[in-house]
Order: C-alpha cells, then sequence, then structure tokens
C-alpha cells in the first residue's frame, strides 16, 4: 500500500495509507460531525476547494449509490479519515468509495488520527493543506501553502454553478427560479416535489429571471466567500434586483447572499458549521438541521436593515436564517433539504410556497 | 420553564433480575441529582439494599421498602408527595405507577405522574393500543392479533398466514415467557407460558420478521414538542435474537444516510403519537432485501439501552430526561459534558461502541445456551475503540469469561455450523473459527445472518492472527496488530513469547496507548468532562494535573451471578471518599449500566476491559499515586499480585491490605495454616489429585462432603455429596480431575449455622459492621442465602466469640480496609468457612441497616487513616431493628435450572426488608422478593424426620389461621399427633392418588414447607415439584427457620398492619 502525507501550513505533516485516485492537491481542510452521509458531503458542491476530514473514523461502511449523489461530481479536493471500508456492507451493493473518488480523481489518506485533527483545527481555526504523494516534496509544498490564498478566496461558485439555465416541469401549479451557486440534487429534489424550475446559471440577472415567469426564486447553496467581488457584481446584485419583484428563499450560500443584498455583513467563521446535529431555535422551537458553512452573517451588521434575524444556533447563537420585515423573503443557513442529515426542517420549502401562493 | 411541586418521588427498580439490572440505579441517581439541583424536595423508594440511589444522601428521604402499589401509596401519604417520577425506574416502576393510576390512588392524593404519562404506558406496552396507534400515524408494524388463549392463537395464526410467528406476552420484563413457534405444537406450548406470565393474561401472536436487520434508536423530547435523536443502535444479530441478548454496535455503521434518515423520522413520530416527555427507545427491523421496515417495539422510559446510549455518547439521557419531566426544554438544560452548548443537539460520536452481553451459562451448566426472544444474559459490557476489531476485542475481554481473545474452539464441521445457525452465547467465538478455517466471508454470513460488513472485520481480526503467527514481528506489524485491539498476552501466544516480554518490546517500539475523550460532539467543542476510552491513536488527550494526588480504583466489570451491584455500590463509596480527601478518584470499568461508570462520579473515568495490561495502561497514564483493588468484587482481587509485581519499583502503591495478605486469604494453604496458627477451627479438608485420592479423603473426613475444582472462584461447580457414588459421578460428569486440576474436599457440616461477617481493620482496631445469621442451613450460598442482620437466633456468648474469631483474622491477616468471613455454628463451635480480604456482597446491605458507610470508612483507612480517627475504634455495632435480605432468582426465566439452593450461587439481586418488628422486617423482605406471600389457602408439609418436632409450631399457626394443611404420610400422622389436621396426599413419586402436583396445579397449595432429608438423593426428588412450584409463583421454604419466618410474615400480611419508615428515620 502506498503512503501519502497530510501537510499543513503549520508545518504538521502525518503520514497515511493512500486510496482513491493517486495524485496531490490542496485546498482549505474542514472537518464534518456527520457520521454518515459522506457520499453526500463529498459530491456537495459546497466543499469545492476542501479538504475534507471526516471526524467518524470509518467511512464507507454502507458503499456508494447512485441515488446518494448531490451532483455529478466529487468536489473535496481531498479525503481525510482514520479508515476507509474496502469491503462494504453489500445492502446497497458494495461499491467501495476508493473506486468512487478513483473515478472522480479525487485523491484520499486514510489511517490518519482525525481527532487529533479536528482538535488542532477547533483550537486553531481552518488551516489550508494539502495531500502529498511524494515524500520528498513536502518541505516545497509547506512554503507553497503558506503564500497560497485560501481557496475560498478564489470565485469558487463560477466552478460549480451550472453553465447553461434549463427547465425542469414538474406539472405543479408554481414556477420557481433557481441561482446556482451549486445547487445540490437534494434541492432541486425537494423544490421538485413541489414547483417547477427554471435553473439558471449565477450570473443570471434579475430581468432574465422574472422573464421567466417565475413566482418565486431560490438563492441554493454554494461554495466560498459571499463577499467575493464577483458575487457582488452577480448574485448579490440580482438578489437585490430581484427583492421588490417576488418571494426569495435562501439556503446556505443563499443566505448569506441576501443578508448582503439587504445591507448586512458576512464574516469567516474560525472552523465553521459541518455536520448533520446542529440545534437550531426557530419560532420558539429547536430543529436539528444539516450544515455545511464555513462563513455566516454578522447579527450586528442587520441592524438598521430591513431584515432582521430569524433564526439562532443554539450552540454558538451564530445567525442560522433571516427575513424581511416587509417582503417574502426569508433564508436559512441550514440545509432543509437534508441530504445526509435529519429531514426535520423541510417544511420550509412548504412555508415557501405558501409564500409565492400568498404573493399571487 | 419549572414547574412548582412541594415533593417529588422517584420510584426505582427494585432488585436486580435478568432485563432489569443496574441501569436504573444509574437513571434513578441522575434522576435524584437531577431534581435535587434544581431545588425540589425528594423521596426515593427501591427496596434494594445495593444500590446507590438509596444512600441517605440521594434524596431528601429514601426508603427501603417492598415495590408495590400498596406500600408506594403509603410513602406518598405519608410523605405529600405530590408528583411521582415513573419512568426512572424500568418495568417495575411503570407497573407500579399504572397500578396507583388504575386504583385511583393518584387522583385521591393530588399526586402528578410526570414524564411518561399512563396513557403513553398503555399505548406502548398493550400491543392492540401500539398497533392502533402506530396504524392511525402510518407506521408500519408487523401483522398480529392479540389473544387471550390457545385457542385464539390459533386462529391468530390462520390470519397471519404462516409460521414461525412470535409470541409476546404483554407487561413482562426482558420478554418472560415469549418465544419463536415454528409449528402448532409449539405454539401451544410457548403460549401458554407466556399467557400464565402476562400481568394482564395476554400475549400477541406476530408475523415473523426473523432474520431482517434490527436497528434502534434512543429518541428524546421535551413539552414544547422538540425531539432529538441521541444515538442509533445496530444489532449484530439479526431479528430473532432479543436486542439484550445480541451484541450491538453503536452507531449504525451500514444504514446509508437516506435510510438512517428514514427511521430517525419515524422514531420522532413515534414518539410524538405516544406523547411522551422524556427518553424513549425505538426498535426496528429493517429487511435488507428492500429496505422495508416495521416498527417491533417502544419503551416509553429510559432503558438498558437508554443507559448504554448514555454511556455510549456522554449524553446523560436520565438527567435531561428529569429535567423535562418537570418542565424544562431541551434548549434550556445546559449540556454538561461542554458546560457551553446545550441538552439540544445530537450527539456526534468519533468512536465505535460496542456492547456485548453477558450470559449466566459458567453457573447454569444445564441451561439451554440458546439465545432468542427470551433475554437470559445477567449484565453487559461495553467497549469502545476507535476501529471495530478493537471495539471487539476489548468487548471480548472485558466479558471475563476467561478468554481475552476470539478463541479457537473444537467444534465439528458439523457442530460450527449449527452453532453459527442457531446462535448461543458462542456464536461471535464460531464465526472466528469459522473463518478460521476458511468458510469464507459469504458462507459465514449467511449462515448467521450477519452484515458482511461485520464479518469481515472478523475475519480481519483472524487474517491478523496468522499474520502474527507467520511473519517477523516488526514495528509496523505490532502497530497495526495493536490498532486491531489485539492484547500483548495473544500477540505473546501467537509468537510464542510472553505477555510481559512483548509489554517491554511493544514500549521498546513506542508504541503506547493514547487517550482520547468521549465528548458528545467529535471533538466539536471544548470539553469538560474527563471520560476517557484508549486506542492507539497518534496522540492523547490526558492532561494529569500533578498538583493532585491520583488513585485508581479497579471496577467490578459486567454484572454476572457472584458478581452484582454491590461492588459498584462500594466503588462509589471509595470515589466519594477519596473525593472527600482531595484526591482525584479513577474509575476504571466497562459496565455501561453502573453509576461508577457515570462521568459526573469520578475525576477520571476509563472505560477499558479490566485485564491486567489494560490497567496497567490507565495506571501508568495516570502516573498514579494509589491502586485501589478491594472493591471490584474477585475481578479487582484476582489482579492485585500481578499489579504489584509489575509496578515493582515504581512510585504506585497498593493501597490497603497488602496483596501478599490477599494471597494468604485467596489460597488455602497458607490459609489453614494461619487459622491453625490462630486456633480457629475449619471443617475438615483434603485436596484430591485423582478419583482414588479424592475418595479416601471422603471417606477419612466422612460424608457428605463438599468438593469443587481448585481451579474455578466463586463457588462454581461447587456440591455437595453425600456418598462414594456421588462423588464417583461428580468427577466423571461435573469436573475432570487431573495433576494439573486436583478437586477441593471439604467436611460439611449438616445442620450448621451459617454467619457473614463484615468488619473493619486498621491493624490495630478492628470493628464488625455487622453480623448477619442465615436463615437456610450452612451450605447455601451466601450470596442465595436469606439473612438476618443482627443474629435472631445466637447467643450473645456465641456472639461474642463470633467477634473474637473475626478481631483475630483481621488482625492475622493484616487487613487495612474491608474483610467478609463466613463462618459455620454447629453444636456451639464455631469454624471457618471463608475470608475474603476486600468488599463483599453485604457491605452495601450492613451499611443501609446501620447507617455506617463501611466502604468509605474502609477507604480512609487505606489513606492512613485509623478507625480511632473516624471516631469509631474497636466495636460492634448494635442495632434495636432487624434488617432481612431475601434474595431473587432467575428460575423462572431460565428453564432447567433447578431452583434447590445449593453452594452454587444462583442468585440475580437481593432486596432489603427493614423494621422494628422482627416478622414486619421478614414480611416486607419476603413480599420484596417477589414472593406471593398467602393469606388463606393450602400449606403442602413434608418435612425430614429430624425436623418433625421442630415444625409443629409452625403447623400449628397455620392452622390456627385457617390453612388448610396437606402432607405426605409421614408428616401428616406426625403433625395429628399434635392436634394438627392434616389431609394426607401421596409423594410426586409415589405415582398414585391425590399427589401434590395436582394439588398445586389446582391451587389449593399456596404455600410450600419441604425440607429435604439429608441424604443421597433426596434433593434431586423434589426437583419437579420445585419447578411446577416456580413456575406457578408458589413460595417454598426449605428449612424450619424459614418456614417459622414464613409464618411470622404471613401473621403479619394478615393483620396489615404494616408501617413504612424511611432511612433516616432508623439512624438518627
Amino acid at each position: 500500500m502506498a503512503n501519502n502525507y497530510l501537510v499543513l501550513e503549520d508545518g504538521t505533516v502525518l503520514e497515511g495509507e493512500a486510496f482513491g485516485y493517486d495524485k496531490a492537491n490542496s485546498g482549505e481542510v474542514v472537518f464534518t460531525t456527520a457520521m454518515g452521509g459522506y457520499q453526500e458531503s463529498i459530491t456537495d458542491p459546497s466543499y469545492c476547494g476542501q479538504i475534507l476530514i471526516s471526524t467518524y473514523p470509518l467511512i464507507g461502511n454502507y458503499g456508494i449509490m447512485d441515488s446518494a449523489n448531490q451532483s455529478d461530481d466529487v468536489w473535496v479536493r481531498g479525503l481525510v479519515v482514520r479508515e476507509y471500508s474496502k469491503t462494504p456492507s453489500l445492502m446497497y451493493g458494495g461499491r467501495t468509495i476508493d473506486d468512487f473518488l478513483k473515478e472522480h480523481k479525487v485523491p484520499g489518506i486514510s489511517g490518519i488520527d482525525t481527532r487529533e485533527l479536528v482538535l488542532k483545527i477547533r483550537s486553531g481555526g481552518t488551516l489550508k493543506g494539502a495531500i502529498v504523494t511524494d515524500e520528498s516534496k513536502i518541505d516545497s509544498v509547506i512554503s507553497d501553502l503558506k503564500r497560497m490564498p485560501a481557496p475560498s478566496e478564489g470565485n469558487l461558485v463560477a466552478e460549480v454553478s451550472c453553465k447553461q439555465a434549463y427547465s425542469i416541469d414538474n406539472k405543479k401549479e408554481l414556477t420557481v427560479g433557481v441561482i446556482d451557486c451549486g445547487v445540490k440534487n437534494g434541492i432541486i429534489d425537494s423544490l421538485s416535489r413541489r414547483f417547477n424550475l427554471r435553473v439558471f446559471p449565477y450570473d443570471v440577472t434579475a430581468q432574465e429571471i422574472m422573464d421567466a415567469k417565475v413566482d418565486g426564486v431560490m438563492i441554493t447553496n454554494g461554495p466560498g466567500d459571499p463577499a467575493h467581488p464577483d458575487i457582488a457584481k452577480t448574485v448579490v446584485r440580482t438578489a437585490k434586483d430581484l427583492a421588490s419583484q417576488t418571494a426569495i428563499m435562501g439556503i446556505c450560500y443563499g443566505s448569506q447572499v441576501l443578508a448582503l443584498a439587504m445591507g448586512g455583513e458576512t464574516y469567516k467563521m474560525k472552523y465553521g458549521h459541518r455536520g448533520t446535529n446542529q440545534p437550531v431555535r426557530y419560532n420558539g422551537r429547536v430543529y436539528i438541521t444539516s450544515q455545511n458553512h464555513g462563513f455566516a452573517v454578522d447579527a450586528e451588521s442587520l441592524d438598521g436593515t430591513d431584515v432582521e434575524v430569524s433564526q439562532i444556533n443554539v450552540n454558538d447563537g451564530s445567525v442560522e436564517g433571516i427575513r424581511h420585515k416587509n417582503l417574502p423573503i426569508f433564508t436559512c443557513q441550514y440545509h432543509p433539504e437534508a441530504r445526509g442529515g435529519p429531514l426535520d426542517t423541510g417544511f420550509l420549502f412548504d412555508d415557501f410556497g405558501k409564500m409565492m401562493e400568498a404573493r399571487r | 420553564m419549572k414547574k412548582e411541586f412541594k415533593k417529588l418521588m422517584v420510584i426505582g427498580s427494585g432488585p436486580i433480575v435478568i432485563g432489569q439490572a443496574a441501569e436504573f440505579d444509574f437513571s434513578g441517581s441522575q434522576a435524584c441529582k437531577s431534581l435535587r439541583e434544581e431545588g425540589y424536595k425528594t423521596v426515593l423508594v427501591n427496596s434494594n439494599p445495593a444500590t446507590i440511589q438509596t444512600d441517605l444522601d440521594m434524596a431528601d428521604s429514601v426508603y427501603i421498602e417492598p415495590m408495590t402499589a400498596d406500600i408506594v401509596a403509603k410513602i406518598i401519604e405519608k410523605e405529600g408527595v405530590d408528583g411521582i417520577m415513573a419512568g426512572m425506574g424500568g418495568q417495575t416502576a411503570l407497573n407500579i405507577c399504572s397500578e396507583l393510576a388504575e386504583n385511583g390512588t393518584l387522583d385521591r392524593l393530588g399526586v402528578t405522574l410526570l414524564g411518561t404519562q399512563p396513557e403513553a404506558i398503555a399505548k406502548s406496552e398493550d400491543r392492540e393500543l401500539f398497533k392502533e396507534t402506530m396504524e392511525a400515524i402510518g407506521e408500519p408494524v408487523p401483522l398480529s392479533r392479540t389473544c387471550t388463549s390457545i385457542e385464539e392463537a390459533l386462529e391468530a395464526v390462520k390470519y397471519i398466514g404462516r409460521y414461525p410467528v412470535l409470541v409476546r406476552p404483554a407487561y413482562t420484563l426482558g420478554g418472560t415467557g415469549g418465544g419463536i413457534a415454528y409449528n402448532e405444537e409449539e405454539l401451544r406450548d410457548i403460549c401458554g407460558r407466556g399467557l400464565a406470565y402476562s400481568r394482564i393474561h395476554q400475549v400477541l401472536i406476530e408475523e415473523s420478521v426473523l432474520g431482517w436487520k434490527e436497528y434502534e434508536y434512543e429518541v428524546m423530547r421535551d413539552h414544547n414538542d422538540n425531539c432529538i435523536i441521541i444515538c442509533n443502535m445496530e444489532n449484530l444479530d439479526a431479528m430473532g435474537i432479543h436486542t439484550g441478548e445480541s451484541i450491538v454496535c453503536a452507531p449504525c455503521l451500514t444504514l446509508s444516510d437516506m435510510d438512517h434518515q428514514r427511521l430517525r423520522s419515524a422514531s420522532i413520530k413515534v414518539i410524538r403519537a405516544l406523547g411522551i416527555e422524556g427518553g424513549c427507545n425505538v426498535q426496528f427491523a429493517f429487511n435488507p432485501e428492500n429496505g422495508d421496515y416495521r416498527l417491533i417495539e417502544v419503551n416509553p422510559r429510559v432503558s438498558r439501552s437508554s443507559a448504554l446510549a448514555s454511556k455510549a455518547t456522554g449524553y446523560p439521557i436520565a438527567r435531561v430526561s428529569a429535567k423535562i419531566a418537570v418542565g424544562y426544554n431541551l434548549d434550556e438544560i445546559p449540556n454538561k459534558v461542554t458546560g457551553t452548548t446545550y441538552a439540544a443537539f445530537e450527539p456526534a460520536i468519533d468512536y465505535v461502541v460496542l456492547k456485548v452481553p453477558r450470559w449466566p451459562f459458567d453457573k447454569f451448566r444445564t441451561v439451554d445456551r440458546h439465545l432468542g426472544t427470551q433475554m437470559k444474559s445477567t449484565g453487559e459490557m461495553m467497549s469502545i475503540g476507535r476501529t471495530f476489531e478493537e471495539a471487539i476485542l476489548k468487548g471480548i475481554r472485558s466479558l471475563e469469561i476467561g478468554t481475552v481473545h476470539l478463541n479457537r474452539i473444537d467444534d465439528s464441521d458439523e457442530e460450527l455450523e449449527d452453532e453459527l445457525l442457531h446462535a448461543t452465547d458462542r456464536r461471535i467465538f464460531a464465526i472466528a473459527e469459522a473463518l478460521r478455517r476458511g468458510w469464507g466471508v459469504e458462507k459465514v454470513s449467511k449462515l448467521a445472518q450477519w452484515d458482511a460488513f461485520f464479518t469481515t472485520k472478523i475475519d480481519n481480526i483472524v487474517k491478523m492472527e496468522q499474520r502474527l503467527a507467520s511473519e517477523k514481528m516488526t514495528p509496523a506489524l505490532m502497530k497495526e496488530a495493536k490498532e486491531m485491539g489485539f492484547a500483548d498476552s495473544v500477540i505473546a501466544s501467537l509468537t510464542g513469547s510472553d505477555e510481559l516480554t512483548v509489554r517491554k518490546e511493544r514500549k521498546g517500539m513506542g508504541i503506547l496507548p493514547t487517550y482520547k475523550m468521549v465528548d458528545t460532539c467529535a471533538g466539536e467543542f471544548d470539553a469538560k468532562t474527563p471520560y476517557f476510552y484508549s486506542t492507539y491513536g497518534h496522540s492523547t488527550e490526558l492532561v494529569r494535573d500533578k498538583s493532585k494526588k491520583s488513585v485508581v480504583i479497579i471496577g467490578g466489570g459486567p454484572i454476572r451471578i457472584g458478581q452484582g451491584i454491590e461492588f459498584d455500590y462500594s466503588c462509589v463509596h471509595s470515589v466519594m471518599a477519596l473525593q472527600n480527601e482531595g484526591i482525584d478518584a479513577v474509575i476504571i470499568n466497562n459496565n455501561p449500566e453502573t453509576v461508577s461508570t457515570d462521568f459526573d462520579i469520578s475525576d477520571r473515568l476509563y472505560f477499558e476491559p479490566l485485564t491486567l495490561e489494560d490497567v496497567l495502561n490507565v495506571i501508568e497514564a495516570e502516573q498514579a499515586d494509589g491502586v485501589i483493588c478491594q472493591y471490584g468484587g474477585q475481578t479487582s482481587v484476582n489482579l492485585a499480585l500481578d499489579i504489584e509485581k509489575a509496578l515493582e519499583g515504581s512510585d504506585t502503591k497498593i493501597l490497603g491490605t497488602s496483596p501478599d495478605d490477599m494471597d494468604v486469604a485467596e489460597d488455602r494453604r497458607r490459609f489453614s495454616k494461619l487459622m491453625d496458627e490462630l486456633g480457629i477451627e475449619q471443617p475438615k479438608s483434603g485436596t484430591g489429585y485423582s478419583f482414588e485420592e479424592a475418595k479416601e479423603i471422603a471417606e477419612g473426613i466422612g460424608y457428605p462432603v463438599l468438593v469443587r475444582p481448585s481451579y474455578v472462584l466463586g463457588g462454581r461447580a461447587m456440591e455437595i455429596v453425600y456418598s462414594t457414588d456421588e462423588l464417583k459421578t461428580y468427577v466423571e460428569t461435573a469436573v475432570k480431575v487431573s495433576r494439573n486440576h486436583p478437586i477441593l474436599i471439604d467436611k460439611y457440616l449438616t445442620k450448621a449455622i451459617e454467619l457473614d461477617v463484615d468488619l473493619l481493620c486498621d491493624g490495630t482496631d478492628v470493628f464488625v459492621g455487622g453480623i448477619m445469621e442465615h436463615v437456610e442451613y450452612a451450605g447455601v450460598h451466601s450470596g442465595d442465602a436469606t439473612m438476618v442482620l443482627p443474629p435472631f437466633t445466637l447467643s450473645d456468648k456465641i456472639i461474642e466469640e463470633v467477634l473474637n474469631v473475626s478481631r483475630k483474622v483481621a488482625l492475622g491477616l493484616n487487613i487495612r480496609g474491608l474483610m467478609n468471613l463466613q463462618l459455620a455454628v454447629k453444636d456451639d463451635k464455631i469454624f471457618m468457612i471463608e475470608a475474603n480480604p476486600r468488599s463483599s456482597r453485604t457491605v452495601p446491605f450492613i451499611s443501609k441497616a446501620t447507617g455506617i458507610p463501611l466502604a468509605k470508612i474502609s477507604t480512609q483507612i487505606m489513606l492512613g487513616k485509623s478507625l480511632k480517627d473516624v471516631g469509631l475504634g474497636s466495636g460492634y455495632k448494635t442495632l434495636d431493628h432487624y434488617a432481612i435480605k431475601a434474595s431473587v432468582f432467575p428460575f423462572l426465566k431460565l428453564v432447567g435450572v433447578d431452583s434447590i439452593l445449593t453452594p452454587e450461587m444462583k442468585s440475580t439481586g437481593e432486596v432489603m426488608g427493614i423494621d422494628e418488628d422482627f416478622d414486619v422486617a421478614c414480611y416486607k423482605a419476603l413480599i420484596a422478593a417477589g414472593n406471593k406471600l398467602p393469606t388463606e389457602g393450602g400449606v403442602y408439609i413434608t418435612v425430614n424426620d429430624e425436623d418433625k418436632p421442630n415444625i409443629v409450631p409452625a403447623a400449628k399457626s397455620l392452622h390456627e389461621m385457617g390453612f388448610t394443611i396437606y402432607a405426605t404420610k409421614g408428616t401428616a400422622t406426625y403433625l395429628r399427633e399434635f392436634g394438627i389436621p392434616a389431609t394426607t396426599v401421596f409423594k410426586i413419586n409415589e405415582n398414585q392418588g391425590m399427589d401434590a402436583l395436582g394439588l398445586m396445579r389446582q391451587g389449593k397449595i399456596n404455600l410450600i414447607i419441604n425440607t429435604p432429608s439429608l441424604k443421597s438423593g433426596a434433593v434431586r426428588d423434589g426437583a419437579t415439584m420445585r419447578r411446577i412450584a416456580v413456575e406457578l409463583e408458589i413460595p417454598s421454604m426449605t428449612t424450619v427457620n424459614g418456614a417459622n419466618i414464613a409464618v411470622g410474615a404471613i401473621k403479619v400480611a394478615r393483620s396489615q398492619k404494616i408501617s413504612v419508615r424511611g432511612m433516616k428515620e432508623f439512624h438518627r
């Protein structure tokens, strides 16, 4: 078995066993505490630019299945595990995560004391890192990492958004325009169960959307910094333009975009929320949610704007959702579509439907 | 927000029985603490003295009283209780609360039931209601019908359409009386039994989902309808084996996220439909072929699974449930582990947890070892690892069944296949063996109905064995083997080395265990709670504050017959005493049910196997100042010498009695020598290395003799034999006698009184905490015997002499701390039977009865204090009340075990009856132990000739109370001479006319007094009668003393002059 190295910008070098595709890759090193749903995570476009650590030590246990994919590709730049299953349960066919990563040309490293890494990130914050295949290159990689800008400083949304608009006709009453910042299949599925869809690339204009005769607009999840200048010129701008014209729901990145569009600010979190167990307080109730974000809305920045915080994280009090005081606009920082994670907040899509109905 | 109550009652679960063990001491104790934190006045009721929750300071008032609705009602009234927590005491507490609700007591006294409500109990326990409720919310349950007769059951099978079907009795513990019927004959049999055990005479006949996978979800819900899942768990064994009998892992490993979310959502729908506020356990059967699922069962309360889930995740389910019950919502309750987050989240774990049950088949050799829907295990252990293999091997080590690995078994291929198809406790060993024989993962998985994912993990272990046996040892190989959980001793035996050499080599390679924290959040937040497990990782999280001393207490491991909750009690008390002295108390243990493994108890908790390697690793990682081996029962005593040897030259000391002195007490020769020096008499004895030698010794001593193999501990395979023929049978069937495995032979003192003494010694003074007189004659294991504190038939002179002997032995053995003595009194002479240089099973009982915390004081002594320092000095605690210990037995659940009491322990738990009045104390003890004491009806008396004169008073009393006396010919004739009318019945083996068995079945006999004659075979003859008595729940007394006690108790039952008294009132 070949060895790989996980190298961090602070000089940490961990040796492990290579799996997946045989190549070196760098990214922002983040962790998820989800105990399952590994396939959903690595195919989630929001993970673009990141090397993902799974805190659960056994990964790939139940194999790989087409229905779990959140996009057509694997978006993580590398996967770090304690152990991956070479012989998964046969209940879902038994295809290995090793094969899946190979097919999508993404490297993995196993045999890592992932908990040790997580504690490091927890105390010091997210780090840049790389999976290195050649031991002799470790030193140069470390100095490269130090100089390298964080992947989230680039326009990652451009990488993951669809290149052309497309429609999904589900024979429903209402039609939703989706601004694809890296949309997960889970969101498409949740919307499709209720609405017809017109999906647009992220740089669509408000006019183009309104011309498509939509009843509301969904701004989706996506990778990177919502405050990126390219995003200010595109999605944020579009959101601002749409605000008075239609009902809008934002999920995750979409929530941050809407906050920016309404005059608020976002910030980079120390190590983000990634997992399927985050408690959110909303309308006096607590919901367990699926999350994957490294940026968040600054609650104080909303003072004096037309939006307010409507949902907060029970653990750290961070913003989990905002709503417009007068217009049919609301967001959630988490993933009501789940995939993976709990299905507790799927009702938000129904709420969105009601909002659109009311506006008609 | 919190509601107002004057006083809240927590109901415990009573004695330890199969299906209800220490987990309810853990949950009840957590609940008590949780409620007191909120400033509520609390009352605790439990009949089990061996619990932490019955400690004086656990509640404002503590009652050790029988767990019946009547008694509980009296306490409610006396204390002015206005709220009851029903969900903390298992099925026992739920049943009591249901009864109090049904008979109107709660309404009459204005008492609110908190947490689980009667409707929720009914909806989840009553099969028909459960089905209706689930159908109403669209959740699938297996096809089924409720039946109250065998005829209805046969109809139900027609409706379902095929055998096999499951028979599930309503309202029983751990599936008592249930089973799988493959044909009509079996259905009639199982159904008949099930109907008899059901509190409401009802069974469910159900579609079989045998072979489906079994998953469990632990759900919490608050008043605001917030729902969270604490943990899900996967049974390695397919449906058909009770989850309590199955190896279980957490979290589920083979379930996709989508299917997990389906089951998660269903669990939440279920808890909402049942309206449960607090914790609840939901069980699913899942069809691996097509993803269909069925809801199997819901426990509307904390359970053994929730104790496991609490320990597995660090989320204190019982504590939070208690807060929810008084009105808090999940997002208002802080998460104690992190200190910064709240109880409203779902724990994320970053390790593999395994639970392996501990079965009593080593004790009960005649019991059918097959596993099914009926629980047979007495306890369980939990292991934590970062790989599945590590968790499994740590689990096997924790079982303490004489093996530290998935050892070879020498079954034939046919036997092996049968073992895989029809699981017993040996299945996991059989799986490993089949893989060793090259059967392949696919075949083995198919036979055992295991997911190949798990079978592969066992295969990895087998492959590692082969590598270790064939490859040259390298650091890489060593690391891999340790990461898979291989013990040093196993590596040693595979590589032809010895344990300590491997240990040295391994350390030389720099391969050391690392300790990781259990923190509820997979490292996402900074955690405060020092709860650790070992693994072979890259870095350790243990940071030792060297400014404080640390003392390691070795725990007692899984609950089994002979080593129960009593030892955990002592461990916890030792923790308290250490903390009181400003020392960090460190616990090593692996029993997820217990209080000692609550991370709230010790300063650091290590969830580890209790083998030399694992224990030494912790001691070294801790850089411990001291180690305590006196509290974990035989488990810790057995490790003492080896630990001391391994620690030679280090700064860590074994506290208390030195291991060498402990060895004197354990080693027969050394002990006999000491007794001779001290002038203390012992029953004559010898050691036989062949049958001939044994025979010679036995004849020299004179029959009857007590025989046992030298190489097993704790009364296993111990028997009384009355003749050379019996000795021959014993040697041929029970044990193999050889040069290496001699048998020990002791004179059996017939009709001797046995005493248990627990004492404290500091090397100068000896304080005797109590002398307990057995009701049964010597020869009944002290764990099974009914005991009376203080002695009720001994003269002051004998007591004085017992005290003298106790003092001599304690000083002679240089005891520092606790010691237990077992003595026999025969013809006013005292004989030493056995000395246990440790905390004994009776320590909690005495501590409760006397109010003196023996285990705490013992710890103080170990730390160097004297008895005088703690205000005791030499002495003996006298009492102005009686405390009776009665035992409970698993005979109903374990078909094939004779209920006769012998030197081999059979009971699972104990109760205490305490009162100023001797008869009332006896009544309370008998009732608390589950005896159905009659107040009218018939008594069957058959006693041996020697006992005939002595039984007259009891018979007379029974007659005067209006009981019909039935007796065998000899006894009847004798009784008539004293003017007691007695109807003659035939002995069972006389096979004619009206016999006792027939009368019993007709319900005409409600009490049996049977003292078997002390000769060959007589004991065995009564076996049928005893079995029937067990099944019909007719109390049986086997000694004259026992009969007298029963008669006194019946008088009390008839008068109903029973008052309840809090423990503080006894110890003012």
